[in-house]
C-alpha cells in the first residue's frame, strides 16, 4: 500500500489504519489464489493420472467454498461498516484524539471526509475485487442446487450489489460513530442497522421488477413452463374465471385431468417467474437504491458534523 | 494597542441539559503575547475553559472568541496522540495536518531532547515522552495561542524544568501567548505574568500577576481592631490567639499603626481566595483594553 502520493488527513487515515489495509489486500489475494487453485483441481487428473470420472473432490470443495463464500460475503457491509464507526470514528472520541485532529489546520470538515474517503476507496476496490474472486469460483459450480443466480448468497456476492451494500456500511458508520462515542457499542450498532437495512431490502428486491407469467394447459408440468435459469416465484392454476388457486387444488384427481376441470372449473397451469435477464437490471435497481441511501446517511453525518463542530 | 487572543463574556457551559454548570458567568481578556497561569482546584472548570478556547466544546450560554484553528495549539490533559503511529510518523502528521505552518526543525529540537527514538511507536512511550511528543507537536505548529492543559503532570523534575524552559523560550522567541493550567501554583510561578483562578466553574481572579499582587495586602494586628478593616475589601480574615491576619484590597491608606502590612506571596493569595468562596471576585477588565480578537 503505498502512501507516497497520500496528503494531508488522508495520509494519517491510512497511515492509522495501514495493518488494516494490509489485511484486506491479503485476504483478496488468499481468496484469488484458493479459488485459482480449487478451479484447477476440479478440472484436473487426479493422482493417478487417470482424469476423474466418478467423485470429484476439487469440484465438491470448490462448490462448498463458494457456498460458504456467498454466505459470508453476506456479512462484509456490515463489518464494514463496524470498522469506520468503531476503529476510525468512535475510538477517537473514546481515547480523546479527536481534540488532537480538530486542533489542527485542517477542517473538522476534512477529518470526516478523509476518513470516509479513504474507506470508501478501499471499499470499492475491496469490494469489486472480492466479487470478482467469487465470480470466478461461481462460474464452474453456478445453476446447481443453492447456486442459482437469484439465490441468497451467490445474488449479493456477485454483482455490484456487494460493492453498493459495503458502501452503505460506511455511511452507516460515519453517521453512528458520531453519534455514538463507545467503540464497541458503536460497532454493534452499526453492524446491526446495516444488516437489517440489507435484510428489508432484499426481502423486496424481487418485486422491484414485474414477474413474468407464463401458462399453459392443465395437462402439462410447471417445470415445462420455466424458460432456463428462471426463478420461479409463484405457480399455481388457473380457473376458467381466470382465478389463481394452489397448485395442490388438482392433485387428488391427477393424473385425471378430466375430474378435476369439472369440479373446480380449473383449466390452466401458470407460473410466476424472473427470467435470468432480470439479474443485471435487479443488481443495479438495488445497488441504486443503496447509493441513494448511502448518499443520504453521508449527507446526515455531514451535517452532524457541522452542527457540533462548526 | 494590543490585540486579545482570548475574549470571553458571560460564558457558560453545562454538560447535558440537566447536569451541573462545569463553569459559569466567566468574563475576560486576554492580550497577545501573556503568558497566563489558568489555575483553580481540581474540577474548577479549567479543563472546560482550555476546551472553550480550543473550539473544542460549544458554550451552553455566553460567548467565546479565540484564535483561529489554524494558529492555536492545544494540548489535552491526557495529551492524546495515535497509539499506533511511531514518534516519526506523529511529526509527519503535525507536517501533513497543518501545511504551511509546520516548523519541521522547532519539532524535531523538542524531540531529540527528550532522546526519542522516531522509531518507537506512541503506545510504548512514558507519560513524560508522550507529553514531550505532544507539545513538540504543538510548537511545530507555530501557534499563536497555546493551550495547554496541566502540560507537566507526567514529568518528573528536571524534565519538567527542562520542558518548560523550552516551552518560554520559544513562547518569547515568537511571541506566542500561552494559557497553561495546573493546580499546582509553583509549578507556574515564575513563568508566567498572568493569572486567571478558577474556582467552582466562576473567575475568581484574573489579571496581570504584578497587578494582583499590588492590589492587596496581607494585614496582621489585635484581633480586636478587626472593624477597621471594614473600608478595605476583605478577602479572608483569620484569627490565631489575640492576633488577626487579613488579605485584604486596600481602598485607601492603611492605618500602620494598627497594621503590619506586607505584601503576599502568590501562593498566600490564591489559598486565601480558595478558602473563602464568598470573597469578591478581583478581575480589573478596564486595564485590559483590546479592539477584537486576532484571528
Amino acid at each position: 500500500m503505498s502512501t507516497l502520493a497520500l496528503k494531508g488527513p488522508s495520509w494519517v487515515a491510512v497511515r492509522q489504519h495501514r495493518r488494516v489495509l494490509r489485511a484486506v489486500a491479503g485476504a483478496v489475494t488468499a481468496g484469488l489464489v484458493a479459488v485459482v487453485v480449487l478451479r484447477l483441481w476440479a478440472n484436473s487428473p487426479d493422482a493417478t493420472g487417470r482424469y476423474v470420472t466418478g467423485p470429484n473432490h476439487g469440484y465438491d470443495l470448490l462448490r462448498l467454498c463458494v457456498q460458504y463464500a456467498g454466505a459470508g460475503l453476506r456479512f462484509l457491509p456490515p463489518l464494514v461498516g463496524a470498522f469506520v464507526a468503531g476503529p476510525m470514528l468512535a475510538r477517537e472520541m473514546e481515547s480523546g484524539t479527536w481534540r488532537l485532529a480538530l486542533t489542527q489546520s485542517t477542517t473538522p470538515r476534512a477529518w470526516l471526509g478523509s476518513k470516509v474517503l479513504v474507506a470508501a476507496s478501499v471499499t470499492v476496490l475491496g469490494s469489486a475485487a472480492l466479487v470478482g474472486v467469487y465470480r470466478l469460483g461461481w462460474a464452474r459450480v453456478s445453476g446447481t442446487y443453492w447456486l442459482y443466480w437469484h439465490d441468497q448468497g451467490p445474488y449479493e456476492a456477485s454483482g455490484p450489489v456487494l460493492v453498493a451494500s459495503c458502501l452503505l456500511g460506511v455511511a452507516v458508520g460515519a453517521l453512528v460513530g458520531q453519534l455514538i462515542r463507545r467503540t464497541l457499542a458503536a460497532m454493534a450498532v452499526t453492524g446491526l442497522v446495516t444488516g437489517l437495512v440489507l435484510l428489508a431490502l432484499g426481502s423486496v428486491r424481487w418485486s422491484f421488477l414485474a414477474v413474468e407469467t407464463a401458462s399453459m394447459p392443465l395437462s402439462g408440468s410447471t417445470a415445462q413452463l420455466l424458460p432456463p435459469s428462471a426463478y420461479l416465484t409463484d405457480a399455481g392454476v388457473l380457473t376458467t374465471t381466470g382465478e389463481r388457486l394452489p397448485e395442490y387444488t388438482c392433485f387428488a384427481w391427477d393424473p385425471e385431468v378430466g375430474a378435476c376441470k369439472a369440479v373446480t372449473n380449473v383449466t390452466a397451469r401458470y407460473a410466476d417467474f424472473h427470467p435470468l435477464s432480470h439479474y443485471w437490471p435487479t443488481q443495479l435497481l438495488e445497488s441504486g437504491i443503496l447509493l441513494a441511501l448511502t448518499a443520504a446517511l453521508l449527507c446526515a453525518a455531514f451535517r452532524l458534523l457541522r452542527a457540533r463542530r462548526g | 494597542m494590543t490585540e486579545t487572543v482570548i475574549e470571553a463574556e458571560g460564558l457558560g457551559l453545562r454538560h447535558g441539559r440537566r447536569g451541573a454548570w462545569a463553569l459559569r458567568d466567566v468574563s475576560l481578556r486576554l492580550p497577545e503575547g501573556r503568558v497566563c497561569a489558568l489555575v483553580g482546584p481540581n474540577g474548577a472548570g479549567k479543563s472546560s475553559l482550555l476546551t472553550l478556547a480550543a473550539g473544542l466544546a460549544r458554550p451552553t450560554e455566553g460567548v467565546i472568541r479565540a484564535a483561529s484553528r489554524e494558529t492555536l495549539a492545544y494540548v489535552a490533559q491526557d495529551k492524546p496522540l495515535y497509539p499506533q503511529l511511531t514518534v516519526g510518523e506523529t511529526l509527519r502528521m503535525g507536517h501533513e495536518l497543518n501545511p504551511g505552518r509546520w516548523n519541521a526543525e522547532t519539532a524535531r529540537r523538542i524531540v531529540e531532547g527528550g532522546a526519542l527514538d522516531p522509531d518507537a511507536r506512541v503506545r510504548s512511550l512514558s507519560g513524560g515522552q508522550r507529553t514531550r511528543l505532544a507539545l513538540a507537536l504543538a510548537l511545530g505548529k507555530r501557534p499563536g495561542l497555546l493551550l495547554l492543559d496541566e502540560p507537566m503532570a507526567d514529568l518528573d523534575p528536571l524534565a519538567r524544568h527542562q520542558l518548560m524552559g523550552v516551552l518560554m523560550a520559544d513562547a518569547a522567541e515568537n511571541g506566542t501567548s500561552v494559557v497553561m493550567s495546573s493546580h499546582i501554583l509553583t509549578e507556574l510561578e515564575g513563568a508566567c505574568d498572568h493569572l486567571l483562578l478558577l474556582d467552582g466553574g466562576r473567575l475568581r481572579v484574573f489579571g496581570p500577576v504584578e497587578e494582583v499582587v499590588a492590589a492587596h495586602r496581607l494585614l496582621t494586628g489585635p484581633a480586636a481592631a478587626s472593624g477597621g478593616l471594614a473600608a478595605h475589601t476583605v478577602v479572608e480574615t483569620r484569627i490565631t490567639g489575640r492576633q488577626l491576619i487579613a488579605l485584604v484590597r486596600p481602598r485607601g491608606p492603611v492605618d500602620t499603626r494598627t497594621w503590619q502590612t506586607a505584601e503576599p506571596s502568590l501562593e498566600e493569595l490564591l489559598l486565601a481566595h480558595l478558602r473563602s468562596p464568598g470573597a469578591p471576585v478581583f478581575a480589573p477588565v478596564a486595564s485590559h483594553t483590546a479592539q477584537g480578537v486576532r484571528a
